[in-house]
């Protein structure tokens, strides 16, 4: 089990990540999703103990990453991302020296090694240099060093950037082999991979979590509109007309003429209600033959888009009002006379640094909650674990 | 950590750093041999020691510079940081792969002694104690250009910054004689180029390595919560 508790991650002023919390259970293959810079590799990174965050906890199957790194590092398997490998090494030569750093014992590396090999299909081209390989091999010699050593668990850092469709299906069957006995966190911004492999989906955006969610889920819970796309003959253009005399009707949209007597319209309901069945009785009475009838469905792409356009527009609506509110303040100020205007800014002044003194003290109460609370767990569980040993 | 100094090791002779860092360093060495010791027709081992000092400040940083900048630069860095070692350990391994590489080009200049030993009758002790002393002072040197490779991840800038300091290292005692003591140069010439053992100069070289074996560790272990 990986557990993220309150962890932020500080540039100096830049905030990667800011105050994340999320649970992994074991055996779950989990996706992370976001834009470009959004802080999917620095949580990556945190998780495999590589960079420090600024605040907060990490916890891999009950060790804490930063207070015993050894142990937790050895349940986990990292594929970076941008694959560094070094290029002197044959493959296999490569995949021993990672056998050996992840204290694999000598009597199983042949064997173990072997086995990663044949997994990840490399076992053809084991005595080739790396630097000679191409892309989609170097990616399979960076997943195979993750895979050596049996780690419990597996992060994968954009594992099918850059491979071929074949590749892409290969790697991904493979993944999805090894989410049966491992647990997978994988990082992708390709939308349709993540809901085809991950059981659930973690979306982060600036640093910040959106949703963490199965994938039907989601897009579930962003479908707000039902859409049917008809194709249909109609040679004396009735569709509008009839099409009024369907109850709950939203809009009807003329997409395209397909030049062969057929047009394809869109029609929009509510989301409650399926206008297949309607349709489907009414047209063919108006002599309008239906040749296709499909209902779009909201796939993971517009969740995953509506989600961050929605909570940018929050963001920035936030912004405004603050910038508003300032301006008022200004205007306010403006009008008041010389005395008035430098006590009212110094009061100003006072409140904001009342308010960032408050804050302050909240997050500093909350984190000392934590920690008392942390700490009296750990209490019980010693506890509990005395009075087995008494037994 | 032996795994990592046999593969540290092994990829100094898979690039040719390790055969040009030995071959130009015998080759020098060839060189003083014959100017400093065969054309005076001297029995003095160690006086072939007096150039070839020199020589270190240009040659180690070609071994040093790419110690930590190469797998900076290319990410490897990451593939070793996250594998279940010790940032000390990683550094050790790295630290006695280098030293062992210079270790072996030490050792190669026992074939002068054999040569001279053909021909003349030097001092086996004497000779063994500037061998050591040098040895001493390369890995010394080592340290300290692992240190400077800690520090950037391009391999260019950490070779002249150990270039500098070791220039600096080797010229400082002329201006002023409060810098004697420090100068690693001169604790080899005082003692262990004579022919003897002093503790001070011991300890000033050993002491030397391990500084900066331990300030590379803790570069390597701020840079975690840097980075």
């Amino acid at each position: 089990m990986i557990e993220v508790k309150h962890v932020t991650k500080k540039y100096g002023n830049f905030i990667a990540v800011d105050d994340i919390n999320f649970t992994i259970n074991n055996d779950e293959v989990v996706g992370f999703l976001g834009p470009n810079g959004a802080g999917k590799s620095t949580t990556m990174n945190m998780i495999t103990g590589y960079i420090e965050p600024t605040n907060g906890k990490i916890i891999v199957n009950d060790y804490d990453v930063s207070k015993d790194p050894k142990k937790v590092k050895r349940q986990i398997g990292y594929m970076p991302e941008s694959t560094p490998l070094y290029n002197d090494l044959t493959v296999r030569e490569f995949v021993n020296y990672m056998a050996d750093l992840k204290y694999v014992k000598r009597k199983e590396k042949k064997e173990k090694v072997d086995k990663v090999l044949q997994d990840v299909g490399l076992t053809s081209v084991q005595k080739k240099l790396i630097r000679n390989l191409s892309r989609g091999y170097k990616q399979r010699v960076s997943m195979a060093g993750a895979l050596i050593g049996d780690p419990k668990v597996l992060i994968l850092d954009e594992p099918t950037v850059g491979l071929d469709p074949k590749q892409i299906t290969e790697i991904r069957d493979l993944i999805r082999k090894l989410g049966k006995n491992h647990t997978v966190i994988l990082s992708s911004h390709i939308l349709s991979e993540v809901s085809q492999i991950c059981e659930r989906v973690i979306i982060i955006n600036k640093g910040k979590v959106l949703a963490v969610d199965t994938p039907s889920n989601l897009e579930e819970k962003f479908e707000d509109e039902n859409r049917i796309f008809v194709t249909v003959e109609d040679e004396q253009n009735k569709i509008n007309k009839i099409a009024k005399k369907i109850k709950n009707l939203k809009s009807i949209e003329f997409i395209k003429d397909k030049n062969d007597g057929t047009k394809q319209y869109e029609l929009v309901a509510n989301k409650s209600t399926d206008l297949r069945k309607e349709i489907f009785n009414l047209f063919p009475k108006n002599d309008i033959n239906i040749l296709e009838l499909k209902k779009s469905e909201i796939t993971l792409e517009d969740a995953f888009l509506k989600l961050i356009s929605q909570k940018e527009t929050e963001a920035e609506e936030k912004k405004k009002k603050e910038e508003e509110k300032k301006a008022k303040r200004e205007e306010e100020l403006n009008k008041m006379s010389k005395k008035d205007r430098k006590e009212a800014i110094k009061q100003d002044k006072k409140d904001i640094k009342q308010k960032e003194k408050e804050e302050f003290n909240k997050h500093w109460e909350e984190n000392r909650k934590r920690e008392k609370e942390e700490k009296e767990r750990i209490k019980e569980v010693k506890k509990k674990i005395k009075k087995g040993g008494k037994k | 950590m032996w795994a990592i100094v046999k593969k540290e090791f092994k990829s100094y002779f898979l690039s040719p750093i390790g055969y040009i860092y030995i071959g130009v360093f015998l080759l020098t060495c060839s060189i003083f041999f014959y100017l400093d010791i065969f054309v005076k027709l001297s029995t003095d081992f160690p006086y072939m020691f007096r150039s070839a000092v020199t020589i270190l400040t240009f040659i180690v940083p070609l071994i040093t510079m790419r110690m930590f900048s190469e797998e900076r630069k290319n990410g490897t860095e990451q593939l070793l940081l996250t594998s279940p070692r010790s940032i000390t350990q990683v550094v050790l391994g790295k630290f006695i792969a280098a030293a062992l590489v210079v270790l072996v080009s030490v050792l190669l200049t026992l074939i002068y002694f054999g040569i001279l030993s053909y021909f003349g009758e030097p001092q086996l002790s004497k000779s063994l104690i500037a061998i050591l002393g040098f040895a001493l002072l390369s890995i010394a040197y080592v340290s300290f250009g692992m240190f400077a490779s800690s520090l950037t991840e391009n391999q260019v800038v950490s070779a002249v910054i150990t270039i500098a300091v070791f220039v600096l290292l080797w010229f400082l005692p002329s201006f002023s004689s409060i810098f004697i003591d420090f100068s690693l140069m001169e604790a080899f010439f005082e003692s262990f180029y004579l022919g003897t053992i002093s503790i001070k100069n011991l300890v000033l070289l050993v002491s030397f390595t391990a500084l900066f074996v331990v300030f590379t560790i803790m570069v390597l272990q701020r840079r975690k919560s840097v980075k």
